[in-house]
């Protein structure tokens, strides 16, 4: 997964009324859930101060009264509230723990099906690693935020409020000591969550960096070794491991110094105590169990405030992830439906460019010119020229990733933003340069051109992209899987089980982006064979590489900065001699060469792109 | 190397170990005085906390009880706060050495792995795949740091917290003390059973997450086919499958802890609720004062509750030792060694090899890769090697820098036996350009410079990238010679990483140079200038030439056409082309092809 290597964006986010709201919103719909335990929890922090008071009348009522009657009954109502309270506990953990899986699986469901609406451009402009951090740790950030968040912050105040009272209860001068130091508690605590969170980041910071150091040491290890540069390495890797050194023992020595650093306050408070209250113990006014249940107050006291300090500190890094979650859940598809968008059940009709010109969104170069081109139900088109020409441009707009900035698409004699983009693109078949799978079995790939396909239609289809020979040589055949990405099969192979998958889908339009990588010459073949089924009777636009693709076209496009330079039949522009003709050639010389290789036997052939 | 910390030395080969803790002992060498100072610093603060309870005893008995304390309330209020002072200033001083320990082992043991990599043979990676080499690297020793850091330093935490305060309750009732731990042992039980159940249950929930989040990262990649087979609804569908098991999965780990924490806490309830009983009643008859009652309410607490967590960290030691081993699989792996040979010439050679009947096979195969590999390369010479992939090539060349060690046979550079060179001698006198050259995602005036050991200039630097021909294009990028290249950079073409490699393997200035001819790769504008760039680099030096077609190695000085392991052909040019034989045919296609297009086009006409 490469997400590890995305580096965690610094950025905190002052309290905002509006995003706030909105976080409430995640939880609103479970509000029982919350009601639940919120309550528990109220429940079961009072009874944490109720335990020490009743350790308390143990002392006062039980062994300085002596009187064991008295101590069986207050140790009874201990044990009884001991079995309430793990029963609360139960109902607690099990409550917000649950809520905190379920808001985390909304947000999640939400993020994706909102990422499906997305136009191409979108993903086009935002890397991948950073739409996977949004879907997973800031929602986890939140969903904690909301639950356990609220859960220790509600624990903590009902603790102190529940142990203030009392002690006011017990003694009230007393209390007022207790209640000096609490801020003093709090801001130190804060203080020190603070700078320890922001120390465990630069710690994960440091740690992608060394892993992205073994990554690349690992992956050239070859070119390392060949440069003799490992010294030079160890040297650079050692500066790494020392910033990683430093910065985790600076975060382990912030956490070391934070709980003894809390404990001495709350030990001072502990000795002004005892020293108070040994003094009001001659004139009786305090009793042991007394003292004894403040100190206990006062020690415990240090957790509710621990526990405020932590969820304080986190506050901001959650409501900075929320707020990147609701800016994606907001972003709006560049490309929708009409509101009056019909789908009429085929596509099938004559395809028109009529002056289109396109350019991207946030960029000021215009990409395709003026483009004007009329293609006949059935007519196969090549386009041929350099990288960055305009090819692609031309596809994407075609399949409606993007829309036409000027200018108009006509299928069929109508212009295409009258329809539905579900209505062409689910009749449109694509097949693109790097076949893209998804894990799964062959046959679940296959099947993702239609998805209620039999079992032998996918082998028809497999069959007629010359797919199914290697499949069946596959241990386990159509059931076999081809892991992340596809990553368990060759390229060669992924190429056939997209065409199949293209041919399951029986497109009316069939567009295909040709692969320039290397592939053996049998699978080639197989690949040439597989796309002349596909291109049979459909309209089909090729963006070709490959000679005999060239050839078989009833019409070539020459794209060259965003125009066409050059149109017509192989014949016709050969005979030009133009920009055409020395592509031809050049391509020519490169396909023979590769082809009469005298070592030939199944090594990869080289397949240069016609003008790259 | 410079390094602060003491014992970065260690060779952590001498860690390995078949007993785990053993070997875990052996790899704290130079740290285990500050990890032992932070055991017993953590056992002062736990006196220092037990006293606190023992003052408390005094303070109740002598103050409130009865009157009749010898020493002052100020002084016994002092005593308090230095307790307080004491534990927290060990509690403190225990912490930053274990961390200083933990941190320490993990920066050596990074170190130790990163170099031990990149020194590992290449028969090593020929076998490793890099994502377990990382998993290795990074969670792994992550793994083991944690094992300093938290579990083992925890261990020893609740075994002294039980040890001193078990003390202090002997001192202050036998019978009390015995009663105290009763049931103990099922507090224990139940939390190494329900850790060792809820790890599992973990693992799944994450196994989940992963799964969730490679349907995500697949969907995000994929986007434009989903988009073309408009299969919006069937991704969402699935992934909705995945989230909604994923939740599933979390709910049963929630129903495990929901289970656990309140269980465990009614165990510890009953334990000290037994003690409460029989320390009140015992109070009561008089057997102990009030105070004892008091301070052994406050010690128990440390007793019984620690325990709770000897479960997860008993569970959590077994995976750092786990990790342990995984790490030791790498580390007990033999390095080449670097600068061993018994032959070190203080000047460059000459560059005059001689190949004869080499044979090179792997350790463990049977069939050698190559054969009976005989010829002599006089410097400057150029030798071209031809013939299909597996032929031996590649592992021809490769015998050179001794990156693989011949099985059979002599080699000599300049006469001498070529494994008594040392290996980073013979690697700073060979320069090689790879088919697909691998550059670092550094800057581009970085990887030109990579290859030499001292400080460059950046005239030095542009006359490699003008000899490669790669200036003009370097100085068309945004920074110039200051941009990035790779995932974060600019993405170079296939000709454009290969002149780059031309500029950095010129500015190495190595006398034998490997070339792996890969003009195909690139496109014919372009071919002309690395043709140009790679005259110039062969310019004087020996060189080989792994060639896969005949324009670039008409002129060679000698053509090796490889089969199989074997030399099935060899001489120049002029002399291969006039006999039969496999140079022969490749040769008239060439002749052919320029007809066939002939043809083509005088068909079209």
């Amino acid at each position: 997964m490469s997400t590890e290597y995305f580096e965690e964006e610094e950025f905190q986010s002052k309290f905002n009324g509006q995003t706030f709201r909105r976080i409430v919103g995640l939880i609103t719909p479970h509000w029982k859930w919350v009601l639940g335990f919120v309550i528990t929890i109220m429940g079961v922090s009072s009874l944490d101060s109720l335990f020490t008071y009743l350790s308390k009348r143990i002392i006062d009522e039980g062994i300085v009264a002596r009187n064991a009657p008295v101590l069986i009954n207050i140790l009874t109502e201990y044990g009884l509230l001991t079995i309430v309270q793990a029963i609360g506990v139960f109902i607690f953990i099990y409550l917000v723990g649950v809520l905190g899986e379920r808001v985390r699986y909304d947000m999640r469901r939400a993020l994706f099906n909102h990422l499906q609406q997305l136009s191409l451009s979108y993903y086009s402009r935002t890397p991948v690693g950073w739409i996977m951090a949004r879907v997973t740790s800031d929602t986890d950030r939140v969903a904690d935020l909301v639950t356990w968040g609220l859960l220790d912050s509600t624990w903590a105040v009902m603790n102190i409020i529940t142990a203030m009272g009392f002690m006011i209860y017990i003694n009230w001068r007393l209390a007022l000591i207790v209640f000096f130091t609490l801020p003093i508690l709090f801001i130190v605590a804060v203080e020190f969550r603070k700078r320890i969170v922001s120390q465990y980041r630069a710690v994960r910071k440091t740690n992608s960096k060394i892993v992205g150091a073994f990554n690349e040491n690992i992956t050239g290890v070859r070119v390392v070794k060949a440069l003799g540069r490992e010294e030079g390495n160890l040297s650079e890797f050692n500066t790494l491991t020392n910033e990683m050194y430093r910065a985790s023992y600076r975060a382990a020595w912030l956490s070391a110094l934070f709980l003894p650093s809390v404990q001495l306050i709350s030990a001072a408070a502990v000795g002004s105590i005892i020293w108070y209250g040994g003094l009001q113990a001659q004139t009786g006014t305090l009793t042991v169990g007394g003292i004894t249940a403040f100190v206990s107050y006062v020690t415990f006291m240090m957790w509710p405030i621990q526990d405020l300090a932590r969820v304080f500190a986190e506050i901001q890094h959650a409501i900075a992830s929320a707020e990147r979650i609701f800016s994606l859940v907001d972003s709006q598809p560049d490309i929708s439906d009409r509101p009056n968008a019909v789908d009429p059940g085929t596509i099938q009709g004559d395809i028109e460019f009529e002056h289109v010109s396109f350019t991207y969104k946030d960029d000021t170069k215009e990409v395709l010119h003026d483009f004007s081109l009329y293609v006949k139900q059935g007519e196969t088109i090549a386009i041929v020229g350099p990288t960055g020409g305009g090819k692609t441009t031309i596809v994407n707009l075609l399949c409606r990733f993007y829309e036409p900035t000027t200018g108009v698409i006509r299928i069929g004699g109508r212009d295409y933003t009258q329809l539905s983009m579900h209505a062409i693109q689910s009749r449109i078949g694509v097949v693109l340069q790097t076949p893209h799978l998804f894990s799964g079995t062959v046959r679940e790939n296959i099947r993702y051109g239609r998805m209620d396909a039999t079992d032998s239609e996918i082998e028809q289809a497999a069959q007629m992209a010359g797919a199914h020979d290697f499949i069946q040589k596959l241990e386990k055949g159509y059931d076999e899987p081809v892991g992340e990405g596809g990553n368990l099969l060759s390229t060669g192979q992924k190429q056939l089980i997209s065409l199949a998958r293209a041919i399951l889908a029986r497109p009316e339009v069939f567009i295909m982006d040709e692969a320039t990588s290397s592939v053996d010459t049998l699978t080639e073949a197989l690949i040439q064979r597989g796309m002349e089924t596909l291109m049979n009777g459909r309209t089909s636009f090729i963006i070709a590489h490959r000679l005999s693709t060239i050839k078989r076209a009833d019409r070539i496009l020459v794209i060259e900065d965003g125009r066409i330079a050059e149109i017509g039949t192989h014949a016709e522009l050969l005979r030009l001699r133009g920009k055409y003709y020395q592509l031809y050639t050049q391509q020519f010389r490169h396909e023979m060469a590769a082809a009469y290789d005298p070592f030939e036997t199944v090594s990869p052939v080289q397949q240069k792109p016609l003008g790259v | 190397m410079t390094t602060s910390s003491p014992a970065m030395g260690y060779d952590l080969q001498r860690a390995i170990s078949p007993n785990r803790l053993v070997g875990l002992w052996r790899m704290m060498t130079g740290y285990r005085i500050k990890y032992i100072t932070a055991t017993i610093s953590l056992g002062i603060a736990a006196v220092a906390k037990t006293l606190t309870y023992m003052l408390l005893r005094y303070f109740v008995d002598n103050y409130f009880v009865s009157q009749t304390a010898s020493i002052s309330l100020t002084l016994i209020a002092i005593g308090f706060v230095l307790l307080a002072l004491t534990e927290s200033g060990f509690t403190f001083l225990s912490g930053t050495l274990a961390a200083q320990t933990a941190e320490g082992i993990a920066r050596r043991l990074r170190n130790y792995i990163f170099d031990h990599i990149q020194k590992l043979p290449f028969t090593y990676h020929d076998e490793n795949q890099t994502g377990e080499l990382i998993q290795r690297s990074t969670s792994d020793v992550d793994a083991v740091r944690r094992f300093y850091a938290d579990q083992a330093i925890g261990i020893g935490r609740i075994i002294l917290l039980f040890a001193i305060n078990f003390a202090a309750l002997l001192n202050l009732n036998v019978r009390l003390a015995f009663i105290s731990i009763v049931i103990l042992p099922l507090i224990v039980a139940v939390s190494l059973f329900f850790f060792r159940r809820v790890s599992k249950a973990y693992e799944s929930y994450q196994e989940q997450e992963a799964t969730l989040s490679t349907t995500l990262q697949e969907n995000l990649t994929g986007v434009r086919v989903v988009k073309a087979f408009a299969r919006q609804q069937y991704e969402i569908n699935k992934f909705e499958q995945n989230n909604w098991e994923k939740y599933l999965r979390g709910k049963r780990l929630l129903k495990m802890h929901s289970l656990f924490w309140p269980i465990s806490d009614t165990l510890c309830g009953l334990q000290m609720l037994i003690g409460y009983l029989t320390g009140a009643l015992m109070a009561i008859n008089g057997e102990i004062t009030v105070g004892t009652y008091l301070a052994y309410a406050g010690l128990i607490v440390w007793i019984i509750f620690p325990m709770r967590n000897l479960g997860r960290i008993i569970v959590q030691l077994s995976t750092g030792m786990v990790s342990y081993s995984r790490v030791m699989e790498i580390i007990k792996q033999t390095r080449e060694p670097l600068d061993e040979g018994s032959y070190t010439p203080q000047t460059e050679p000459q560059g005059h090899i001689r190949f004869e009947n080499v044979g090179f096979t792997y350790a463990d195969a049977e069939t050698p890769v190559l054969q009976d590999i005989t010829f002599e390369a006089r410097p400057g010479q150029v030798i071209a090697l031809l013939g299909s992939t597996g032929s031996g090539k590649t592992t021809l060349v490769n015998l050179l820098p001794r990156f693989y060690e011949y099985t059979a046979g002599h080699i000599f550079l300049d006469g001498i036996e070529l494994n008594r060179y040392p290996r980073r001698y013979l690697r700073q006198q060979i320069g090689i350009v790879e088919q697909e050259p691998f550059l670092f995602s550094r800057s581009i005036r970085e990887n030109i410079a990579y290859g030499v050991t001292h400080a460059v200039t950046d005239a030095e630097i542009e006359q490699a990238a003008r000899a490669a021909a790669i200036h003009e294009g370097i100085l068309s990028f945004p920074d110039g010679y200051h941009t990035l290249v790779g995932e974060k950079g600019v993405t170079l073409s296939g000709g454009q990483k290969q002149r780059v490699a031309i500029a950095r393997t010129l500015l190495k200035n190595p006398r034998i140079l490997i070339l792996d001819d890969s003009t195909s790769a690139v496109d014919t504008e372009t071919e002309a200038e690395i043709r140009q760039a790679l005259q110039n680099l062969m310019n004087n030096r020996t060189t080989f030439i792994i060639a896969h077609r005949i324009q670039s190695i008409m002129n060679a000085d000698l053509i090796l056409v490889l089969d199989h392991g074997r030399i099935v052909q060899s001489g120049q040019h002029a002399d291969l082309v006039s006999r039969p034989g496999i140079y022969r045919d490749i040769y008239e296609i060439q002749t052919r092809i320029e007809v066939e297009l002939e043809k083509e086009i005088s068909s079209v006409n």
